[in-house]
């Protein structure tokens, strides 16, 4: 497994707060990794660091081997699209335009395609776009740049779901063309958790969950039923949280279950369901103490394709 | 293609404010001038708007000072909206700035050979056959065209870096930095003011001052230049987006 982005004990501190604690993570080079976390986590700050817009406090960053900021010969292997991405007075056609001397790989033909494919017009002014058509612009820029280091903030805000299912088909059919690393933000995490190999979850700047997503799955089951029956199953196991509705009750707990449990669970009349990624990142993030880590048992990673 | 060359034609991927609009606003301008001009020497004086009186004099417009802040609102627009998006297309900030420094070295030498031309076609046609001075200034650009070429190349320049500079501090300090960085600028020159005036230096700096030509000024102009540009890179070093 190659690194294509490794990041050490990267701290960045504003005055009053700090974006990014002691942020320790490894990226694996031809990989597509899920960048998780709530609202003012700090994805967003790690991402223009990893792209050399904003600088660390402390700590090492390495992007394809070599620090990024003002290093060009690692800048024009990356493409870094940003939800909030400003732009000069400028069409649609000349963003391209301009992207297009930039990039070594850029792929006018897919550039192309996408644009008809969001129904993005190239003679539109920048700034009279919606919401929804400056996240395609951003899209089409991040995918037709075809560069080795992806990075994609929030890329579809505002975008409907059917130029979401766009995206999420477009860049599957290009990244199985021409593998690359891509590491993507987003809030929707059902919707694209079929995307990810592995998720990395911040919360408050800290690293708080980091796994392949395979290692993830039934690493959590949310077991209800009877409550005495419930009770019963997770005694001895580690759970992480508890409700109660009448008789019924319904506990997720924490680890891995055999083949036995699941008998068990069974013959006590309960019912298993896996957590969702969605549901994992909630209690991986939403734990009122850090490092929410500690609670979820370290799954294997050697599933990750490199 | 040289990365710095990118960064400049970057700057004209979108040509219509850096080309088109200059001189959408200098002939609207002369055309103002001329017809007010007109109307003035047929006998409808509308107002004191053209300077000098004597017909057979010159009448200088200093139109042309609109131009210099012209250099100076793009060289902030280069950096404001435009650097993140550089940023974004993964540009260092190094060949960012001296990519749009190039730009505007070329731009400034593009448009001063223009002015110059105009200034020509001026001289040739009589003032637009109303005596009129708009492509020419008393002292600053009143010379040969080669010299008024050089002149506008180098103060052109100079505005533009000076704009970036400050597109540059207010993106890293805001307002408030933008507000010091004036402020320095002002202590500065009250210091140099009150340093001449401690050493009863004012009689040198007034023969200083009239007995320099235009090339010499050009010559200054072209230190101080230099002086923006290092600035402006070193405070561009750190700048975030």
């Amino acid at each position: 497994m190659t690194t294509a982005i490794s990041v050490a004990d990267l701290t960045r501190r504003y005055p009053g707060h700090v974006a990014l604690d002691r942020v320790t993570v490894t990226i694996a080079a031809g990989s597509i990794t899920g960048l998780l976390g709530r609202n003012g986590a700090g994805k967003t700050t790690l991402l223009r660091i990893l792209a050399g817009q904003e600088f660390p406090s402390s700590g090492s960053v390495s992007v394809l081997g070599a620090p990024p900021a003002e290093n060009e010969h690692v800048l024009r292997r990356m493409v870094f699209v940003r939800e909030d991405q400003a732009y000069p007075d400028f069409k649609v056609r000349h963003a391209l335009r301009a992207a297009s001397w930039f990039y070594p790989n850029w792929d006018a033909g897919l550039a192309d395609s996408l644009m008809a494919d969001f129904d993005l017009r190239p003679d539109k002014a920048i700034k009279t776009l919606s919401r929804g058509m400056r996240s395609a612009l951003g899209i089409v820029i991040g995918l037709g740049a075809r560069a080795e280091v992806t990075l994609f903030d929030e890329p579809y805000a505002g975008l409907d779901a059917v130029a979401r299912q766009i995206f999420y088909d477009r860049l599957l059919a290009d990244y199985a063309e021409r593998p690359r690393t891509v590491l993507l933000s987003t809030h929707l995490i059902d919707e694209a958790a079929a995307l990810f190999e592995n998720v990395v979850v911040i919360d408050r700047g800290r690293v708080v969950l980091d796994a392949s997503a395979d290692g993830l799955r039934g690493v959590a089951t949310t077991v209800s039923g009877p409550v005495l029956a419930v009770d019963e199953f997770t005694a001895g196991r580690p759970v992480w949280n508890r409700r109660c509705l009448g008789s019924q009750a319904s506990v997720v707990a924490v680890g891995q279950l055999d083949e036995a449990d699941r008998a068990r669970a069974r013959s006590l009349g309960l019912d298993l369901a896996p957590l969702t990624l969605q549901q994992l990142v909630v209690h991986a993030a939403g734990l009122p103490t850090a490092p929410g880590a500690a609670h979820v048992p370290p799954p294997a990673k050697e599933g990750v394709s490199a | 293609m040289s990365t710095l060359v990118k960064v400049a034609r970057f700057h004209l991927v979108q040509p219509f404010q850096y080309l088109a609009m200059t001189w959408i606003i200098v002939a609207l301008g002369l055309a103002f001038s001329v017809a007010v001009d007109a109307m003035h020497a047929s006998g409808h004086p509308v107002g004191a708007v053209v300077n000098g009186s004597a017909p057979d004099r010159v009448r200088y417009t200093g139109a042309l000072a609109g131009f210099f802040v012209f250099f100076l609102v793009i060289g902030v627009q280069s950096i404001g909206r435009s650097l993140p998006f550089g940023l974004a297309l993964g540009v260092s900030r190094r060949s960012y700035y001296l990519g749009t420094a190039l730009f505007a070295a070329v731009l400034a030498c593009a448009d001063g050979l223009v002015v110059a031309a105009l200034q020509a076609v001026e001289r040739a046609t009589g003032g637009w056959g109303v005596r009129l001075g708009f492509f020419r200034m008393p002292y600053l650009l009143n010379g040969p065209w080669y010299q008024t070429w050089l002149t506008l190349f180098v103060g052109l320049t100079l505005l533009f870096v000076y704009g970036m500079w400050f597109g540059i501090v207010y993106r890293r300090w805001s307002v408030i930095g933008t507000v010091a960085f004036i402020a320095a600028q002002v202590a500065a020159l009250v210091a140099a003011v009150a340093l001449v005036t401690l050493v009863h230096g004012w009689t040198g700096v007034g023969h200083f001052f009239t007995g320099l030509t235009i090339s010499g000024l050009t010559g200054l102009l072209a230190v101080l230049a230099l002086a923006l540009i290092v600035g402006g890179r070193a405070t561009i070093r750190r700048a975030t987006v």
